[in-house]
């Protein structure tokens, strides 16, 4: 089977041979079973690998990479390991809700603090800065996160029916809360446009509020 | 929008959210980052090198990534900008150990031994074991080529070998593994 065709067979395939030996290999094919049996199977590997899944690694990498990154903070701030998909839907509705509150005390307070004359201190998960130039890039997501925002509020429109209305009611309670800590920061950013704390701190207050939809949505659905 | 597309979009934003956070030195937007692509990196690099290098690695990618930062313009998506740079901290980690010795074989045997016996039961082995147990020259362009999706220059040029070395390793590494398509 080890002809002199055979080791041109994955060129072939990937549509590598000059079109004189490309009709040259298919009329080989047309007569060697075992080439023809062979291209069959090389086809079956590429079409494996290119659906091999991605695994993750046994045991959580973040803490060391955390230290690697911030050494002086390692001791203090490493954590347990968590799994990642223990994290995705970890949060229940009152925990939610509880953060969302958080949020949006600390977004008043972060707006507030940011837009003193002397205010200068960044908050304390900003560690080492290496640029300032997402600022730019903030104003650009903010933008496309209005409209994702926009259809979230939509679909929780319609799930709602599915959750019991206490529960609408404080979600909505502080989806208003979140949305007044939102204008807040653009309102500040409109006196400040360049502080880049404002708009890191408005991407990061939207993000927040579109994973609480999302979250919302998510439960909404599975009930 | 369809619930797909709002996911996809969803994602895509809160990894660019995310991406911005992290460049301003935001430490827990960098953990999210990391948490949503450690698995593909951690795949790349145990695929790529050794599994018991990978962790190791994996670690030195995102440290890295972090470094970095400042320097990812946003032309590219965020995933990609990170997986190239983990192709390049493997082939820095390939070089620095210099294991060039038996890289790349010039026919079958060595490479039928490597990913074992073809159809003996007791010896079966899944596809991703087979893959590992390739020499690491063939085990890299196979990779590269089929699974990660780039051309033989470009693996020609990343690993310094020719366009035709890269294509006959290819070539072997599937020979050697069509006989582990169904395990």
């Amino acid at each position: 089977m080890n002809d002199i065709w055979t080791n041109r067979l994955s060129e072939y395939l990937d549509g590598e041979l000059d079109s004189a030996e490309q009709a040259a290999l298919e009329a080989h094919l047309a007569t060697c079973g075992a080439c023809y049996a062979t291209l069959g199977e090389l086809k079956h590997v590429v079409a494996r690998a290119k659906a091999l899944p991605d695994t993750p690694p046994v045991k959580d990498l973040w803490a060391g990479i955390r230290a690697g990154i911030t050494p002086a903070q390692a001791a203090v701030t490493a954590r347990p390991p968590v799994r990642p998909s223990a994290r995705r839907f970890a949060f229940s509705v009152p925990q939610l809700l509880a953060a969302s509150i958080a949020l949006a005390l600390l977004s008043g307070g972060g707006v507030w603090i940011a837009s003193r004359p002397q205010a200068t201190k960044a908050p304390d998960t900003v560690l080492l800065p290496p640029s300032r130039e997402a600022a730019v890039r903030q104003v650009v997501w903010t933008r496309n996160t209005d409209a994702a925002i926009a259809d979230l509020q939509t679909a929780l429109t319609q799930n709602e029916t599915k959750l019991d209305t206490a529960t609408v009611r404080i979600v909505r309670q502080n989806l208003a809360i979140i949305d007044r800590a939102i204008t807040d920061a653009r309102v500040a950013l409109q006196k400040d446009p360049g502080n880049a704390y404002l708009n890191l701190h408005l991407a990061d207050t939207m993000r927040r509020k579109v994973e609480l939809l999302r979250r919302v949505n998510a439960m909404a659905a599975r009930t | 929008m369809p619930q797909q597309v709002l996911e996809d979009t969803l994602t895509a934003d809160s990894i660019a959210a995310d991406t911005a956070l992290a460049t301003s030195g935001d430490a827990s937007a960098f953990e999210r980052l990391y948490r949503t692509h450690v698995s593909r990196v951690h795949t790349l690099v145990r695929r790529m090198l050794d599994a018991d290098e990978a962790d190791d690695v994996t670690q030195d990618v995102f440290i890295r990534a972090w470094q970095k930062l400042s320097t990812f313009r946003g032309e590219s998506a965020f995933g990609t900008w990170l997986h190239r740079l983990a192709v390049n901290v493997v082939l820095a980690r390939r070089k620095s150990v210099g294991i060039a010795r038996g890289r790349f074989v010039a026919d079958d045997q060595p490479l039928n031994e490597a990913a074992g016996k073809p159809h003996t039961p007791e010896l079966s082995m899944d596809f991703e074991e087979a893959l590992s147990r390739l020499p690491e020259g063939a085990r890299q362009v196979f990779v590269l080529h089929d699974v990660e999706g780039y051309r033989h220059e470009e693996i020609a040029r990343m690993l310094g070998i020719v366009p035709g070395t890269s294509k006959s390793q290819l070539h072997h590494a599937r020979m050697a593994l069509r006989r582990h398509l169904d395990r």
